[in-house]
């Protein structure tokens, strides 16, 4: 297939003569009525009601805890659980797009920093390098996710259940299910997630302040390099048109498969990276930290924050905004003097607003044709 | 959506030049599949800048011999003379290579794409930012645009999804993207199908500007063919895998047409149809 750089169709200096009777709109119609405007924003936007969502909880707790949740302490363990949630949402999302799932992510959680770990402990390898080949170990997780989804044509949900029991064993024998206590090795955890911060004797915006938030701050930059990659890269293209229409993506040439597994390897990384930010804030690795109850929340996160289930469409910032609803209903309930176990209430009952949201807003746009 | 698709197609197209090199030659195609003859001895010729309809019942053959041309099939006998030249396509790839284009009814569009990268799926433009090779977005846009326009090719906006357009403007995108790598030869299957009378005009209007062009030669697909009489420089009709018609618009009509369908050769194939399902007015 010739690749033209320009429409050649005036062969013989003779252009299309086009109706005059076609009125053709270029722009996007911006409705005028205020639902119209509304629907427009949500549905161009999709981050848009998740973010509204975001705000109310904010401000609710902001009232309801009399002033304690927007501090710096308290908003630094919202904004770790948010890292450590955000990151595995994110690749979850990504996932998601091309209509495949992983489910093995709460288990490479466990699994990389408590390779990290051990290595450091067994034969005094550094963290940095214990780091690296855990998240290689993710990205390699990935690689065997993928291969089984799409070249034995089984269904992700059911490979990454299998990986998830395989790698949460593996992590659990291989050193008698001991936690690990992992050695402190500066500047390398204090970058990658231990908070240095003391709020008597730190300024906030000091190396010591920046450290309560490193791991958020890591999160908000992968998501960034993440919605690059798939608004703005072919990658990014090509995943959405997996998810989207995949007979007529390999017709076209998208190589569907290719894509799967590269969107596995990018869900194995992260959740290695995550699990890794995770165990240097408390410089203590165990093996069954990730379990499958971070899968599901991720998934939520995703979810609410616009991700469709079947594929095609969805945004990794919403996912990361998803997070953070997820993070902050989790301890935000519990310092307004709820019981811990009422936010999955919440969640759950979140989650299921979400999905219909999610539906109608579809539905209203396709009628409106926005 | 707007009175624009309900447009009256333009008549006055300059006829074919009878002189027009014949580009594409199927002679004596035949194909079975297992017990069921598809083909027995279907032959073809196609001009430069013709548009050709293929006309025929469910099963006459219609699918497989284009399926031959685009490389899905290869015959069991016969031979396939483009430009004088002998080919062999081994697979869709092949038949690309050489530009021929094909659009299926299923069209390979992608839903949740807008509609420039739906034309510039596979062949995308980039630009380089702080180092990275990113998408070349406002270009494709504004391309795709320009493209659209040339091509008299209306819908709502550029930006809008695919699955947000009606299926005459999904037709035209997924036309438009075939065009665009400047094909020689279009293969157009049943684009008609499932679309309604307004829905169809607006295919048909694309269809009548790309025949003024006389640039890309056209073989079109039908299963009713009164509604495409108009488009058409010749019509080729297909019954039991070979061709028993072949006959210009120009001198002939549709009236004859109903003729020899309800005299011929092809009676068995209408009592075959079941009754009312349009495929041909009998």
């Amino acid at each position: 297939m010739s690749l033209n750089l320009e429409p050649k169709r005036d062969h013989g200096g003779q252009a299309f003569e086009s109706s005059p009777a076609v009125i053709r709109t270029t722009g996007v119609r911006i409705p005028s009525t205020i639902t119209g405007k509304l629907l427009f924003v949500l549905s161009r936007y999709r981050e848009a009601s998740i973010a509204v969502v975001a705000v109310i909880l904010v401000v609710y707790f902001q009232i309801g805890s009399h002033g304690r949740f927007i501090e710096t302490q308290f908003l630094g363990v919202v904004f770790r659980d948010t890292a450590r949630i955000g990151l595995v949402a994110v690749a979850e999302a990504m996932l998601m797009i091309t209509g495949e799932i992983d489910l093995s992510v709460g288990s490479v959680f466990a699994l990389a920093p408590y390779t990290m770990g051990l290595l450091s402990v067994l034969w005094g390898v550094p963290l940095v390098l214990g780091a690296i080949a855990g998240v290689a170990i993710g990205v390699l997780v990935g690689v065997l996710n993928g291969v089984i989804t799409v070249h034995f044509r089984v269904p992700s949900l059911i490979t990454t259940v299998g990986t998830f029991f395989l790698l949460q064993g593996i992590a659990v024998s291989i050193y008698n299910s001991q936690p690990i206590m992992t050695p402190v090795e500066e500047p390398f955890n204090a970058l990658f997630g231990e908070s240095l911060f003391n709020p008597r004797e730190d300024a906030l915006l000091s190396w010591h302040g920046m450290t309560a938030f490193s791991s958020v701050i890591w999160a908000a930059l992968i998501v960034a390099v993440m919605a690059v990659v798939l608004n703005r890269t072919t990658f990014g293209l090509h995943t959405v048109a997996t998810g989207s229409n995949i007979i007529g993506a390999r017709e076209i040439g998208v190589r569907t498969d290719r894509i799967k597994v590269y969107n596995f390897m990018i869900a194995g990384g992260l959740a290695g990276f995550s699990g890794i930010i995770n165990t240097l804030q408390f410089s203590s690795a165990d093996p069954a930290a990730g379990a499958g109850y971070l899968n599901l929340q991720a998934i939520a996160a995703a979810v609410i924050g616009g991700t469709s289930l079947l594929g095609g469409s969805g945004t990794v910032i919403g996912a990361f905004i998803g997070a953070f609803v997820v993070a902050t209903l989790n301890n935000g309930l519990v310092m307004i003097g709820a019981q811990a176990t009422v936010s999955d209430i919440f969640l759950g009952a979140g989650i299921l607003a979400a999905m219909v949201l999610n539906v109608q807003v579809e539905r209203l746009r396709a009628r409106r044709r926005i | 959506m707007n009175s624009q698709d309900a447009r009256v197609l333009d008549q006055n197209i300059p006829a074919l030049d009878p002189d027009a090199p014949v580009i594409l030659e199927m002679r004596h195609i035949g194909k079975t599949f297992g017990a069921v003859t598809a083909l027995v001895d279907a032959s073809i010729k196609l001009r430069h800048g013709e548009v050709l309809a293929l006309v025929g019942d469910n099963g006459a053959g219609k699918s497989t011999l284009i399926k031959i041309l685009s490389g899905f099939h290869q015959p069991d006998v016969g031979t396939i003379i483009l430009n004088g030249k002998e080919v062999h396509f081994a697979s869709p790839r092949d038949a690309r290579a050489v530009g021929i284009e094909t659009v299926y009814q299923d069209l390979a569009l992608i839903g949740d794409l807008n509609v420039f990268h739906n034309i510039f799926l596979g062949r995308e433009l980039h630009k380089r930012t702080l180092g990275f090779m990113l998408l070349d977005s406002a270009r494709m846009r504004a391309l795709a645009l320009t493209y659209l326009n040339t091509m008299g090719i209306s819908i709502p906006s550029v930006d809008s999804t695919v699955d947000l357009l009606s299926g005459g403007q999904r037709q035209c995108v997924a036309i438009a993207r075939s065009i665009y790598s400047s094909p020689n030869i279009l293969v157009l299957d049943e684009p008609l199908a499932a679309l309604g009378l307004r829905e169809g005009g607006q295919v048909l209007g694309l269809i009548q500007n790309l025949r003024r062009q006389r640039t890309v030669s056209i073989i079109l697909i039908v299963h009713n063919y009164n509604q495409v009489f108009e488009v058409c420089d010749r019509i080729n009709f297909l019954h039991s895998g070979a061709i028993v018609l072949d006959a210009m618009t120009s001198e002939t009509s549709e009236e004859e047409l109903i003729r020899i369908v309800k005299s011929g050769v092809v009676r068995a194939a209408i009592g075959a149809a079941a009754p009312g399902n349009g495929s041909v007015p009998a």
